[in-house]
């Protein structure tokens, strides 16, 4: 009965986090988002402007943190969740909260990373996001097989992209975790965040 | 009746996307909340919505009387047939 109350970038964030979930048993989540459900957004800022009620159900489903809290009601699990948005370098900072909780004790986190494009009038803002996506991962403390580093400095400036990249620039963080490459360098803004892989 | 009965069931379906139902699904006198159908309170508040944009019918904050007007779709009809505006 959960399914209905959910649009688009619900079902596919929701998606990516059962496949990811499996029958493990329940872990600390991580829901990051750059811009989340906005769509729903301008609905309500729409209905507001004109002087109509507001859906409650998108009331109740405006918030950052709604995905993640569907799939908590959806299956009974109480376990810990944050929701993040932090522009370009929202899946860095999903993994920082990520590797906050696992120093903190927990043995796996799930990070969920979700977005699709600004709906009118944000559409034509920079940045915008190409297509619909959602995936997910688990992390957990450093062991054996693939082990992975992230540390953030000053960005001396982003080097040009190699011409003929044509995937997205918010999926490049996906690519470098599937590629099996050494490394990657994230240039956003002021800073760079650097992801190594150790094999 | 009949027919108010099955326009508050599709009034019903549409307004809570309920995307496997057909109106002949639901039995008018049937619980719509918690057993039955199964709604919660969220939907009660977008179903008074609803009826208020189709019919005119506004719902009043006693919580009790609501409890008896939203315990079917039958208890619906009857409800908005008796108060609507439109």
């Amino acid at each position: 009965m959960m399914r209905r109350r959910v649009d688009r970038l619900g079902r596919i964030a929701l998606h990516a986090a059962y496949t990811c979930q499996g029958d493990s048993p329940p872990r600390p989540m991580v829901f990051a988002s750059r811009y989340g459900d906005m769509g729903r957004s301008v609905e309500l800022l729409e209905q507001l402007a004109q002087a109509t009620p507001l859906s409650p159900t998108s009331f109740s489903l405006s918030v950052h943190n709604a995905i993640g809290a569907l799939y908590s009601i959806a299956r009974g699990d109480l376990t810990a969740q944050s929701a993040v948005a932090a522009g370009a370098e929202t899946v860095e900072a999903a993994f920082v909260e990520a590797c906050g909780l696992l120093s903190e004790g927990a043995p796996e986190v799930l990070v969920v990373v979700y977005d699709e494009p600004r709906p009118a009038p944000f559409a034509h803002f920079p940045e915008q996001v190409s297509f619909p996506h959602a995936w997910a991962c688990s992390l957990r403390p450093a062991g054996d097989g693939a082990t992975y580093q992230l540390s953030c400095s000053a960005s001396t400036g982003a080097p040009e992209r190699a011409s003929g990249d044509v995937l997205p620039e918010e999926l490049s963080v996906l690519r470098f975790l599937v590629s099996g490459d050494a490394r990657f360098e994230h240039h956003t803004g002021s800073r760079l965040w650097r992801w190594h892989r150790d094999a | 009746m009949q027919a108010l009965e099955q326009e508050i069931k599709k009034l019903v379906i549409e307004t809570l996307n309920l995307e496997d139902l057909k109106p002949e699904d639901i039995d008018p006198a049937a619980p719509l909340f918690v057993e039955g159908l199964g709604l919660d309170s969220i939907d009660a508040l977008e179903l008074g919505l609803a009826l208020q944009k189709a019919y005119g019918v506004a719902l009043a904050s006693d919580s009790k009387e609501n409890r008896r007007h939203f315990a079917s779709v039958r208890a619906l009809a009857d409800f908005v047939s008796a108060h609507r505006k439109s």
